[in-house]
């Protein structure tokens, strides 16, 4: 059969107009010269060595695991409870409560970002990191209850019956069979949730205060034109465990869909 | 078996909003009984066992389980114990913890060993407590959720269609390894099925749903001589349903005149009641006798065309066409030494007698 040539062409013209530009990235952040353009001087690790030197950048890569961490367990043990929901049960409003939660994904994170500011002042929480973990969960949960949501698909109800039914009480079996069942579903969602949070701008620039999350510092150096090669080293570190993250968390994933499958 | 109660239900009824899954079930389950519950799909028989498991509560009535009313008793703390369907083997626990399930944290850890161990033997998986849940072929998966079950040393074992997901060999080999295991233990088992021959086989008593009420409670022999109307009549085995003229009647005697097979005195079917002239009568396939020549000493003969043959292996069936019958008749012969062997087409006679035929009335009783 005779391959649709232009079609594969308007593919890879697709690919590389994405990814071409992500490309740049790693590749200036190896140039000796400080001017981020073509041709490259020569090659060089020492904006990478250079990274550790600077504290508030590792003061501000703590702050960032420090929140997406919290983020992740928060998210995702909310997500827990709302997806074993929506699987499991039927009630009223229950399109409603699934839509809601998805909302985060299509409303403008500046819109977000802003009005939850004016909230947390009205509250009187000043801008912290804390502020920063209650915006990146509330992003993060649309994540942690669609993933969570497919690995309960995927479990078989009478399995926690069977629990039941051998004389196991409802929170001794959501331990001793729930947990298990679900468990690459939770991992694959602590993933991608801890890379959401991680790699977040708009919400942490505006509720972390004098608190900056690594996305927030490195916009704070892009200003001065002689940081930029070691911003792009930065990125380059981060772009990097951000898709091993969610390369493994899909593996995980994969596996909670696949280990009902038999 | 004993005469003692073990099961009782009370009126039950289960209503999903305005759609009644099941209502006016009355039932009596002995101890040490193997009782089916048997239906078509859809006709309630999982939902009164789930009500009797406590994973559904009824909208009216009483569930008794050994005298105790079981309202409000949720399934975890009810002497009962299922065997799921899909079996319900837990994927991320090997073939012991499966079956040690139920007993962790309730036994001391030397007695929950031998406890496995005793009933793996039991089911014939002796030594296979490592095995993970994943290897297990689909009848040893099976063999584990009554080996899981029955440690826990229920009342009741309750069966939800346990052999529909094996194949024909194997679920005949399990039917009576099930009924062995049932009659060593003594223990009452309810099963759930839709396959007539797996509830013949394996009862002692069946019955019979249809459209969420229990329509017949009896032995399987009673079931198939005496149905209490047509539909049951139909769903056990095979039966051919004519309509007959009522003539007249003793006290358990009927004569009739069943159209082309003219003039035949039949039993009375204590099962149903006739009131009017019009009734219905079933035979079954095998009752009749097929011969190419008019067959002697049968009170009723008839003369027809084999309009269809269907080569079964153990038995043979035809479908007969006569004169005066809407529909064509079935007979089924054994196939012994090919005593018989017609054609499509060939003329032939059928022979019928009395006893053979079974009186459907009008109306249940």
């Amino acid at each position: 059969m005779k391959r649709p040539s232009t079609l594969t062409a308007y593919a890879f013209l697709y690919l590389v107009f994405l990814y071409l530009p992500v490309l740049f990235l790693p590749l200036f952040s190896f140039n000796s010269g400080t001017i981020v353009a073509f041709p490259i001087k020569g090659w060089t690790l020492d904006w990478y060595r250079k990274l550790g030197e600077q504290d508030t950048l590792i003061q501000a890569l703590w702050n960032s695991l420090g929140v997406g961490t919290v983020v992740a367990l928060l998210s995702t043990a909310i997500g827990l409870f709302a997806a074993r929901a929506f699987v499991r049960y039927r009630f009223r409003g229950q399109r409603a409560a699934e839509g809601l939660v998805m909302l985060p994904l299509v409303i403008p994170g500046i819109i977000v970002a802003s009005s939850m500011l004016v909230l947390f002042l009205f509250l009187g929480l000043k801008p912290s990191l804390l502020t920063v973990v209650l915006g990146h969960t509330f992003l993060a949960l649309p994540f942690s209850v669609s993933i969570l949501k497919s690995a309960f698909d995927d479990f078989d109800a009478s399995l926690e019956e069977a629990s039941y039914d051998l004389g196991v009480g409802v929170f001794e079996t959501f331990r001793r069979v729930t947990l298990p069942v679900v468990s690459p579903g939770i991992i694959a969602s602590m993933l991608v949730t801890f890379t959401v949070s991680f790699d977040e701008f708009v919400l942490a620039f505006f509720l972390s205060g004098n608190q900056p999350t690594l996305p927030v510092y490195i916009w704070s150096q892009i200003r001065f034109p002689a940081k930029l090669p070691n911003v792009l080293a930065l990125g380059s570190i981060l772009l990097l465990t951000s898709v091993l993250l969610l390369v493994l968390a899909e593996y995980f994933r994969r596996r909670s869909s696949a280990s009902e499958v038999r | 078996m004993t005469d003692r109660n073990i099961i009782e239900l009370r009126g039950v009824e289960k209503r999903y909003g305005t759609f009644l899954a099941a209502s006016g079930i009355n039932l009596d389950l002995k101890e040490g009984e193997f009782f089916s519950l048997l239906g078509p799909s859809g006709c309630g028989k999982t939902t009164v066992l789930r009500m009797i498991a406590g994973f559904q509560e009824p909208t009216e009535g009483t569930v008794l389980i050994d005298g105790q009313d079981m309202e409000g008793v949720p399934a975890n703390n009810r002497p009962t114990n299922m065997v799921f369907q899909s079996y319900a083997i837990f994927p991320h626990l090997n073939v012991g913890n499966n079956v040690a399930y139920g007993l962790r944290g309730k036994a001391p850890k030397a007695e929950i060993e031998q406890r496995v161990a005793e009933a793996l033997e039991m089911v014939e998986l002796g030594g296979l407590q490592d095995r993970g849940a994943s290897e297990l072929s689909g009848g040893q998966r099976q063999r584990v959720a009554l080996a899981r079950a029955l440690i826990m040393r229920p009342k009741v074992l309750l069966l939800d269609e346990p052999l529909s997901a094996l194949d024909k060999k194997l679920r005949e080999q399990m039917q009576f390894e099930m009924r062995n295991l049932q009659q060593s233990l003594g223990i009452t088992f309810v099963m759930v099925t839709h396959d007539q021959y797996e509830a013949m086989t394996m009862s002692d008593r069946i019955g019979v749903m249809f459209n969420g009420r229990l329509k017949q409670v009896d032995t399987p022999t009673t079931l198939y001589a005496r149905p209490c109307d047509q539909q049951v009549a139909s769903f056990i085995g095979e039966m051919n349903i004519l309509p007959a003229q009522l003539l007249g009647e003793t006290d358990n005697m009927l004569s009739i005149d069943a159209a082309a097979f003219g003039r035949i005195e039949i039993e009375r079917n204590p099962n149903v009641a006739t009131s009017s002239k019009d009734m219905n009568i079933g035979i079954r396939p095998e009752q009749l006798e097929i011969a190419a020549e008019k067959p002697e000493d049968y009170p009723s003969t008839v003369q027809g065309t084999v309009s269809n043959v269907a080569f079964y292996g153990e038995n043979i069936h035809y479908h007969i066409q006569v004169e005066g019958a809407e529909k064509p008749i079935s007979v089924s012969v054994p196939n012994y030494f090919h005593t018989v062997d017609f054609k499509r087409g060939d003329a032939v006679w059928l022979g019928l007698q009395g006893a053979s035929v079974i009186d459907l009335g009008t109306d249940t009783k």
